[in-house]
């Protein structure tokens, strides 16, 4: 304030108000900015927000330092500190309030003079003043004045004098005798008052913070450092306290006041102010000299007390309110994350608000949260009305409703699946029937010893077509029921026919016999791609019986199919003929692309099917029968190459059949995986037929976990053991390690390692006739050394599993009798314990005690036992 | 307990002869009103009729050239300062020298520890040779928790990093010189000044400083044994002025701090001869007998004599006690 630094101070109690002092002390009004913009001398402050300068008061000539006073009456009541060390309380603006009155004009004058550098209202004893001074040698520096009593005390001289002209002024209205007097021989640069205790005081005095208790001030409580300006509390947390020296600040907790908790990071300029924000808890604010930026800083989430291997969190930002540099700042005392900034130079005051940090989370049921200052918002995906609406509804929330509808646990008839997962995704429908063909061929394979075809069976058609080895048979054959040779070459090899199996076109057999396909399409009521593939078959009669059926069978009568059938008998193969060329032109308007493509079949030149090979509306399957029958061996490979690349780049599943389940296939699903974040079906697809080697990837292995986080995550506790069981079959390598024993207390061997031990002594003493005798091992007792195993802290018996591995006889019984309940029952007997207190017994002995107790139920032991498990109190959302 | 702190300055003590000021002044200006210009954190400006004294660090001594007007004392000196650490013991009001005389005076005048003393407005400062720094702290540290200031920090000395090279503690009875005492009549005030408003004072400061031997038009021929003492500090940021009331007339009132009782000092000069630096127990003989009157007092040691500064009321009553004690040290 010495001539040039202003500084602002926000009203107690009227949040539109605040006070900036350099040489003199302006009193402003801030309102909105279109109710005082009639008004001529309104300053604005923001785009919505102007400030009126309402009084001036320059009575008081060389302050250093001043502070409002916290009552609600008298407003406006200020107490300046001046550079000799007296202490004025001044008003602003007309107060017709008696007390304020006789309060204002008057002086609290130290012994001995010096600069006042501070002052600090008692926040609860509004009465009480303590002013901050220089060093004197022979007084204290910090001074505590009672506003009050010393008034009081000569109220009645004054108002006696009152009748006279006060003959001196200053004996009525100067006071000369602190109520306390503390600090001596040291200046005190900085005081605040602990909200802990309004007897408390802490002030920074030259060499160190001390805190003075006015209940007993020749003590006190010190600590020596240099970080001693500024000391301000935090309103939200009554032990923390900032102080700052030079270009660094200090976090002190006052209960742990040996030594800062906290540093900052040190600014090369020196602090000016450091305030705490008043309302947002640990959030302060620093303001460096010549600076046009204020840096804040974010203790939020510090832990307190910072324990001293925490690593403490604070995330540290910076606002520039404007161009110009900043001589003060002060947060408004209510409305949120705001503040005044005054410029250094000219007073021009700019009213802005620090935007909070807007943190977001994702839940692992597609719900987005984000909160931004006090705000909280909830974003939840609309439930979907309808199946149109399916397509549209997150990944997280498919995966969780075909979680529930124990998608991908169809082990036998694999292609059920995709309707487990709803039945409406073609690319899930595609992939589950590849899958289908290849587990079932592979599988019969196996049955029928062939050798070494599995290993290409999983290995994709792409690797199938580049093994064929030049035995390629190329036939003309004839259209089936005419005599007509067709100039259509079709090719024959092995290779080629187990990739029509693959794509589901033939069954196992040499002939290539679509027959039964086409009846299952019939069934299925897809005529056209039935039709397309008689077809391709060479067989028009059946397509147009085909397509004359599915006229008949569709209640509303498909024109299309109609006309079709027609145009297919009037098929010829002359080049020249209308025919052709009015077929080549008009399919492109129909809308089926089975019906297109059965055209385009029949009016391309041999080799030249382009239009039938890139349609891609056709499935995949079909198109690649299509080629592996009518492309040449040079013609072949190329085109999978180029369908192979497409497919992965495309992340589209049915390519899967081209890839199988090979690195490639993981290339392909990483792409679908990236697309979709479908790790749900990528997990099942991996994991259903894939070698070892391609389940290792870790690709695979982190689609995997990601999917078991995720079950976890829902709480379908259930469906993740379904689910690891199903990895354990599946993928013998998945099973984990044992990693729990229970050891027995005296012999300390695994009481499960006996037991699986045990079948061989078993089977020796039944074989001598001894089996049922007290020798046989109870399974109260440990197996190793047949003492008695703990007992249950409230039944009082000893535990033990009978259900632990008995194998041999009986297991069928014993698979059958597992039951839901008997599972229960089973799991009731287990041994639990706390890991804190070590006390335990049976489970469900346990389970029912903590559903009315807290504490442990041995006697004398408090812990609380349940409460330390985190996820104990958590229920599965998924039955089991 | 009281705490003793080692202040983190180094010092020098010198003396620029009254005709060798003019080739002084554009340091002694840098130091004393351009604060930023300069890394002197301790600069004392004494003018006694003798010469000036200047107690400075060594940033400060760096602006001074050598010069034939220039003397200069060989040793550092480290300032140190007593401070109650809270524990207010109210029994005596006196301050400054007296405080300590028991304490601290009187143990290091038993040690031969030679000491300079600089009283200011806000604090005593007792300089030692650095020298003397181990004996100091092995003498005082039964009585002061003693902290060394290192940048800022004050940092407690462990007694085991003394060493005991007390070869000079022998305990042979202090030799008694006493000294003869000159007590003029001026009126002295204690004063202190916001730093900031120095620049409103500066012509004062100048004249009063560099221009008192220039004759003034009111003769003084009232106060022909008054003698010219004037001393001006400048430390840690802290102003302290030392001036008889003729000079305190000729700056404005409302800028000086001072008690607000207004008391006035009187002045005791110990020494005839130039007392030297090496001499012990000048500041114990004085301050004893004050102490055990319970009077305040402020005591300023300059190149060539020490000054002690009384209560004017106490002024009666110390002349008796330094009567007193002349003719004790006379019959013994």
């Amino acid at each position: 304030m010495s001539g040039s630094k202003p500084d602002i101070l926000w009203s107690p109690h009227h949040p539109d108000r605040y006070v900036i002092c350099d040489s003199e002390l302006g009193l402003y009004r801030i309102g909105p900015v279109c109710s005082a913009e009639t008004k001529p001398g309104s300053l604005p402050l923001s785009e919505e927000t102007a400030a009126t300068l309402l009084a001036i008061n320059s009575d008081t000539p060389y302050m250093k330092c001043v502070a409002w006073y916290p009552k609600q009456e008298p407003e406006c009541l200020l107490a300046v500190g001046q550079a000799n060390g007296r202490v004025v309380l001044t008003s602003l603006g007309q107060s017709h309030n008696a007390a304020c009155k006789e309060l204002v004009g008057k002086e609290f004058v130290p012994k001995h003079a010096r600069q006042c550098n501070t002052l600090a209202w008692n926040p609860v004893d509004s009465n009480l003043l303590a002013a901050g001074l220089d060093k004197h040698r022979a007084d204290f520096s910090v001074l505590i004045w009672d506003i009050s009593s010393k008034f009081a005390a000569e109220t009645g001289v004054a108002a006696e004098k009152s009748r006279l002209p006060p003959m001196d002024l200053d004996s009525g209205t100067t006071v000369t005798k602190p109520l306390y007097e503390i600090g001596q021989n040291d200046a005190c640069l900085s005081l605040c008052w602990l909200l802990r205790d309004p007897k408390l005081l802490l002030a920074g005095m030259h060499r160190n913070l001390a805190i003075f208790d006015l209940r007993n001030t020749s003590q006190k409580t010190f600590v020596n450092t240099k970080a001693i300006q500024g000391v301000a509390v935090d309103p939200h947390f009554h032990d923390r306290v900032a102080s700052f020296f030079e270009g660094q600040v200090a976090i002190w907790d006052l209960r742990k006041f040996e030594k800062p908790v906290l540093t900052l990071t040190e600014q090369p300029k020196p602090l000016t102010k450091v305030a705490w924000c008043p309302t947002r808890t640990g959030l302060l604010a620093t303001l460096t000299r010549d600076s046009n930026i204020i840096r804040l800083y974010d203790m939020q989430h510090t832990p307190t007390p910072i324990g001293d291997e925490t690593e403490p969190t604070i995330i540290e930002r910076s606002v520039k309110p404007g161009e110009s540099q900043i001589g003060s700042f002060a947060w408004h005392p209510s409305s949120q994350n705001r503040m005044v900034v005054v410029s250094a130079a000219n007073r021009a005051m700019t009213d802005f608000t620090v935007f909070e940090r807007i943190s977001l989370a994702w839940s692992s049921t597609s719900s987005l949260m984000w909160a931004c200052g006090r705000h909280l918002y909830d974003c939840m995906e609309e439930s979907a009305e309808g199946a149109e609406r399916a397509a549209e509804k997150d990944i997280a929330t498919k995966m969780r409703q075909r979680a529930q509808s124990r998608y991908g646990h169809d082990t036998v008839q694999v292609w059920r699946n995709h309707l487990l997962a709803g039945g409406n995704d073609p690319q899930l429908k595609s992939l589950w029937y590849d899958l289908f063909y290849i587990l079932q061929w592979s599988a019969e394979d196996a049955e029928l010893k062939l050798p070494g075809n599995k290993q290409s069976l999983y290995s994709g058609i792409k690797n199938i077509v580049k093994s064929s080895s030049g035995k390629e048979v190329s036939s003309r054959r004839c259209w089936i029921g005419s005599e007509r040779q067709t100039d259509v070459p079709r090719y024959h090899s092995e290779e080629r026919s187990l990739a029509l199996r693959l794509c589901g076109w033939v069954s196992r057999g040499s002939d290539i016999d679509v027959e039964t396909f086409l009846r299952s399409l019939e069934q299925e009521q897809e005529w056209e791609r039935a039709a397309a593939i008689a077809l391709f078959n060479l067989d028009i009669r059946r397509a147009i019986q085909i397509l004359n059926r599915g006229l008949s069978s569709s209640p509303a009568g498909d024109l299309n199919l109609n006309v079709v059938a027609m145009a297919l008998s009037g098929y010829t193969d002359e080049k020249a003929s209308l025919w052709r060329e009015m077929c080549s032109s008009l399919r492109l308007q129909l809308k089926n692309p089975y019906l297109c493509i059965m055209f385009a079949f029949l009016t391309s030149e041999p080799g030249a099917y382009d239009a039938v090979l890139y349609e891609s509306s056709i499935a995949v399957r079909d198109r690649v029968a299509f080629a592996c029958m009518f492309l040449s061996d040079a013609q072949l490979p190329r085109y999978i190459e180029k369908l192979t690349a497409e497919m992965k780049d495309a992340g589209n599943l049915e390519g899967l059949l081209l890839t199988g389940l090979t690195k490639d296939g993981v290339d392909l699903m990483e792409s679908y995986v990236d697309i979709t974040g479908d790790v749900q079906t990528a997990s099942f697809c991996m994991l259903k037929g894939s070698p070892g080697e391609v389940l290792k990837d870790p690709r695979v292995q982190c689609w995997i976990e990601n999917y078991r986080n995720l079950l976890d995550a829902w709480r379908f506790w259930h469906k993740r053991a379904e689910f690891d069981i199903l990895r354990g079959k599946l993928d013998p390598s998945s099973k984990p390690l044992a990693q729990v024993f229970v050891s027995c207390n005296f012999c300390g061997k695994s009481i499960s390692y006996s037991c699986s031990a045990l079948p061989h002594q078993g089977r020796g003493f039944s074989q001598y006739g001894v089996s049922g005798s007290p020798t046989k091992s109870k399974v109260t007792s440990c197996p190793g050394c047949r003492k008695p195993l703990p007992r249950c802290a409230l039944c009082l018996m000893n535990m033990g599993t009978p259900v632990s591995n008995c194998p041999g006889a009986g297991k069928s019984e014993e698979k059958a009798d597992l039951t839901r309940e008997n599972k229960l029952a089973k799991f009731n007997n287990w041994f639990t314990w706390c890991h804190n207190c070590r006390h335990g017994g049976h489970a469900g002995h346990m389970l029912s005690w903590f559903r009315d107790h807290t504490e442990c139920p041995v006697s004398a032991c408090t812990c609380k036992c349940m409460q330390l498990d985190t996820t104990g109190n958590l229920v599965p959302s998924d039955s089991s | 307990m009281m705490d003793l702190h080692i202040l983190d300055h180094r010092l020098r003590v010198t003396s620029i002869s009254k005709s060798g000021l003019e080739h002084f002044t554009h340091p002694l200006i840098k130091l004393i009103f351009l604060r930023n210009r300069t890394r002197c954190k301790f600069f004392s400006l004494t003018e006694t009729p003798e010469n000036f004294t200047l107690v400075l660090d060594e940033e400060g001594f760096k602006e001074l050239q050598p010069s034939e007007h220039l003397q200069v004392e060989s040793s550092t000196w480290l300032p140190l300062n007593v401070v109650s650490n809270g524990n207010v013991s109210s029994s005596s009001q006196a301050v400054g020298v007296t405080k300590i005389a028991k304490s601290v005076i009187a143990p290091l005048a038993q040690q031969h520890v030679s000491v300079f003393m600089l009283s200011t407005y806000q604090t005593d400062f007792i300089l030692v040779r650095e020298k003397d720094l181990s004996v100091v702290v092995s003498t005082l540290k039964e009585e002061f928790s003693i902290y060394q200031e290192v940048e800022g920090e004050s940092v407690p000395v462990r007694c085991q990093d003394v060493t005991h090279n007390l070869q000079k503690n022998s305990k042979e009875a202090i030799q008694l010189t006493v000294h003869p005492v000159l007590i003029p009549p001026n009126q002295f005030c204690v004063m202190s000044l916001d730093p900031d408003t120095l620049p409103s004072i500066a012509t004062t400061l100048i004249d009063v400083l560099f221009y008192s031997s220039s004759p003034k038009e009111e003769s003084p021929d009232q106060e022909l044994d008054c003698i010219k003492f004037f001393s001006f500090s400048l430390i840690d940021g802290y102003i302290s002025l030392v001036m008889d009331s003729e000079a305190q007339r000729q700056f404005p009132s409302d800028l000086l701090f001072t008690s607000s009782s207004g008391e006035l000092w009187r002045m005791v000069r110990i020494g005839g001869q130039p007392l030297g630096f090496d001499e012990c127990g000048i500041v114990a003989q004085i301050s004893q007998p004050l102490a055990d009157g319970d009077i305040s007092a402020y005591y300023i040691s300059t190149f060539s004599f020490d000054h002690v500064l009384v209560p004017e009321e106490d002024i009666v009553s110390v002349m008796g006690m330094l009567q007193h004690h002349r003719k004790e040290a006379a019959t013994s």
